[in-house]
């Protein structure tokens, strides 16, 4: 984590808050806060200077705070965000599609040291990719070795044990979207499954419905996942969702060359582009 | 999972054509009294690009064995990019529901232009008896259908 | 009477033929490529060799399924040649909720109100609710989100169950491996109170495996107390408009987890399910959280975004479900605190709105409701 202590850090994030918010350009901070358990922090709004001082930097902070800049797509005022490396490739990921304009964020980058989250181990980006201003100096990003190593294991199982696998997850399953809302790739107006009238996705949380909302989501987001494992953070039964998007991941690095998400280039999503040399197994 | 015994199951097989080479295709094999398993069941689409991942799992939970999506060649598109997309996603969407237990036989994807009449009953042929040899489709299938033997409504 | 834990699945065995045993299990979903293996605790059927854990924590989900399932089917129709309709009411077998926990039971109360009073008997749930017994357990160790004694409960009675399970006073314990709570070592035992006919009736069935013995039990006490004011439903009557909702709804993602693991959300929606010809009506859970809750024909959405929603939800529990029944509909079994994606509290806000001070109708929707539109 290089030169600051976690209290430091969240001590320039009050600041920065603070600074942000004196300029009259910048309408409320997003960051985190305490709650009454000592393991969770919660998402939080601060509009004044005294709420700033209740914004809290430790290894609890795991939600993310980038899907609530699309709570208002308009807004009258910039958004501060406080960002980590996840959280500025989700917000790429939201400027990409086209969901957010970029000069309605103040992003105030903070360099990471991962928090309590199993997701953590595998990350690329400490580093916030895109930022106003950056807490922290930068570390030296880390390649993971084991980012498919789950998926490789779990292509070899038989086709019987990998839908046996699938369907008990799906049964899990509560249809309570917590993934869908908490995805930065689902960024939709609305959403195929709101529009359930229409016939897309019933409404039976049965093992039925369950497989094909969970691969239609996957299928959907897979090529613009930026794997920051919130879908599995949220998910209240514990399904191993990203192992399902991770394989999209995998395929597409395989047979369209290196592919990461979230980054600040000018890459399209795989699946929204084509190249006349791909690979043709449809002859 | 039971497997029906009966030999005289007949295997459902979807095929989405797009309009302007298969199902033309498919129409050139029918003029030319060409012979194939008639278990296979032609939408007509306006372009190979328009198959939804999602018809394709709607297709399975309906009682379909095996689907199929053909296309012009790449090049040939009578939108010009269509089929390229249809590459793309279709060559994911096999590997996926592969990695979710289904065979890749019984999703397939096939170019056979308007005068390829041949081309397009040897593939039906060839999905048919690949099809007929796994058996029926229990994955995936919704429960009224595995009870009321399937996709013959 | 007491029943040794050594007997517990004796007992479950001997119930498990009369009736089905809905108890708590812990089911475990093998991964070949990673040492991880999900376990997770749920009420279903017992069976032979079922992992049952009365103790430990409660479970993820409620088991308010067995009376009011996830997805019912209602009734079933033909078209065309052969028309008909055909209701399908549910099977008249015996089922048994062993183990459920006082909040959860309490939380049984409330649906019977909503189901079976006020003019109106829902069939499928009173055909259900009639054919269920239920075994309610004390808690031995509540989980840190557990305030059920601040909302009126106690953790170690059900009035209301037909048999009330205690761990008896002089009762030994270990630590569990796995879970990190407290379970009675095989010697320990479980004090059996029959509280009506039903559950007379089931102690009779295990009379061979009860010895005599006395009453006094471990007293759980809540982990969790919060503040909450008497009158709070008055006070939320006049708090519609108030500024604190727009504080305490910001963090929320807008997902359904809260509803579908809370014990006392009933909210349904009817939908049907069309092959061919054939098809049948079913109803399954809704959420108030989601937009086609309230949506109506033509688009227009009274509730638009996550702060009326979770008004809503919030509301329900402390203040609507009052006026009308006469008691609060949350328990406080805590599960929306653990499961929430945002670690949004409701208890926390329970207390936030006790502090509020108010004047008079202040903030009332009457007030606020001319000239709105």
């Amino acid at each position: 984590m290089g030169n600051l202590t976690k209290e430091q850090i969240q001590d320039r994030i009050r600041e920065e808050a603070k600074k942000a918010l004196a300029t009259g350009e910048v309408s409320c901070v997003v960051g985190w806060t305490k709650t009454r358990f000592p393991d969770k922090t919660k998402p939080f709004f601060a509009y004044t200077d005294a709420e700033c001082d209740l914004l809290v930097w430790n290894e609890y902070c795991i939600n993310s705070t980038a899907k609530y800049a699309l709570d208002d797509r308009y807004p009258e005022q910039k958004i501060g965000l406080i960002t980590r490396g996840c959280d500025s490739r989700a917000l790429n990921r939201m400027l990409k599609d086209n969901q957010l304009k970029r000069e309605n964020l103040y992003i105030i980058g903070v360099v990471c040291d991962g928090k309590e989250n199993p997701v953590c181990d595998g990350c690329q980006h400490k580093n916030p990719l895109t930022y106003d201003v950056l807490i922290g100096e930068p570390v030296e990003e880390t390649i993971n070795e084991k980012r498919f190593t789950e998926v490789e294991a779990f292509e070899k199982l038989s086709a019987d044990e990998k839908y046996e696998y699938w369907a008990k997850q799906y049964d899990k399953c509560i249809h309570c979207y917590a993934c869908r809302n908490a995805c930065p790739a689902c960024n939709c107006v609305e959403c195929y499954a709101d529009q359930y009238r229409v016939g897309w996705q019933g409404k039976a949380a049965d093992r039925e419905q369950n497989q094909v909302y969970g691969l239609t989501r996957v299928f959907h987001v897979g090529d613009r996942c930026i794997e920051c494992g919130e879908c599995e953070r949220v998910c209240p039964m514990h399904l191993p969702i990203m192992r399902q998007t991770k394989k999209m991941l995998k395929d597409i690095n395989d047979l369209f060359g290196n592919y990461e998400c979230g980054l600040p280039d000018d890459s399209k999503p795989v699946l929204g582009e084509y190249k006349l040399e791909d690979p043709d197994e449809f002859m | 999972m039971s497997v029906k015994k009966d030999s005289s199951w007949e295997p459902v097989i979807l095929a989405f054509c797009c309009n302007w080479c298969t199902y033309t295709g498919a129409d050139t094999a029918g003029l030319n009294r060409m012979k194939y398993p008639e278990n296979v069941r032609v939408i007509r689409v306006p372009c190979s690009s328009r198959v939804n991942p999602q018809f394709i799992l709607r297709a399975f939970q309906k009682g379909a064995d095996g689907v199929l999506v053909c296309g012009c060649h790449p090049g040939d598109c009578h939108y010009a990019t269509g089929n390229y997309y249809t590459r793309r996603r279709f060559m994911l969407m096999q590997r996926l529901l592969e990695y979710n237990g289904i065979d890749p036989k019984r999703f397939q994807a096939k170019w056979i232009s308007g005068s390829e009449a041949a081309k397009f009953r040897d593939t039906v042929i060839k999905v048919s008896a690949e099809i007929k040899a796994l058996g029926p489709n229990t994955k995936f299938a919704e429960g009224y259908y595995a009870q009321n033997e399937g996709g013959n409504e | 009477m007491y029943l040794a834990k050594k007997d517990l699945e004796k007992a479950l065995q001997t119930l498990s033929q009369k009736a089905v045993v809905f108890a708590p299990i812990l089911e475990t979903i093998e991964d070949k490529v990673s040492d991880a293996k999900t376990v997770e605790k749920k009420f279903m059927p017992y069976f032979d060799g079922a992992e049952v854990a009365l103790e430990g924590f409660n479970t993820v989900k409620p088991p308010k399924d067995v009376l009011f399932p996830n997805v019912e089917k209602m009734y079933k129709y033909k078209t065309g040649a052969g028309a008909y309709i055909m209701e399908l009411l549910p099977e008249d077998s015996q089922k048994i909720i062993f183990g459920i926990r006082p909040c959860d039971m309490r939380s049984i109360d409330s649906m019977d109100k909503v189901f079976l009073t006020k003019d109106y008997v829902d069939s499928y749930y009173a055909k259900r609710r009639e054919n269920v017994t239920i075994v309610a357990f004390g808690c031995l160790e509540p989980s840190r989100t557990c305030f059920c004694d601040s909302m009126g409960l106690d953790p170690n009675q059900a009035p209301t169950a037909d048999l009330m399970m205690n761990v008896a006073a002089d009762s030994e314990f270990t630590i569990c491996n796995d879970c990190g709570t407290k379970v009675l070592t095989d010697d320990g035992k479980y004090i059996l109170t029959p509280q009506t006919e039903k559950g007379k009736a089931l102690l009779e069935q295990l009379k061979e495996l009860l010895s005599d013995g006395g009453e006094s039990y471990q007293d759980t006490k809540c982990s969790l107390h919060i503040v909450k004011a008497e009158n709070l439903d008055e006070k939320l009557s006049k708090m519609f408009e108030h500024p604190i909702w727009e504080k305490v709804t910001k963090g929320c993602i807008g997902c359904g987890t809260c509803t579908f693991v809370c014990p006392t959300c009933y909210c349904f929606d009817i939908d049907n399910e069309n092959h061919g010809a054939e098809g049948c009506k079913y109803r399954c859970w809704d959420s108030c959280m989601f937009s086609d809750y309230t949506r109506m024909a033509g688009g227009a959405n009274p509730r638009p975004t996550k702060k009326e929603r979770l008004r809503n939800r919030y509301l329900h529990k402390l203040e609507f479900f009052n006026e009308r029944y006469g008691e609060t509909l949350c328990v406080g079994c805590g599960r929306c605190i653990e499961s929430c994606p945002a670690h949004l509290d409701i208890s926390d806000f329970i207390e936030k709105a006790s502090l509020v001070e108010i004047d008079a109708s202040d903030y009332s929707e009457a007030n606020y409701s001319e000239g709105r539109m």
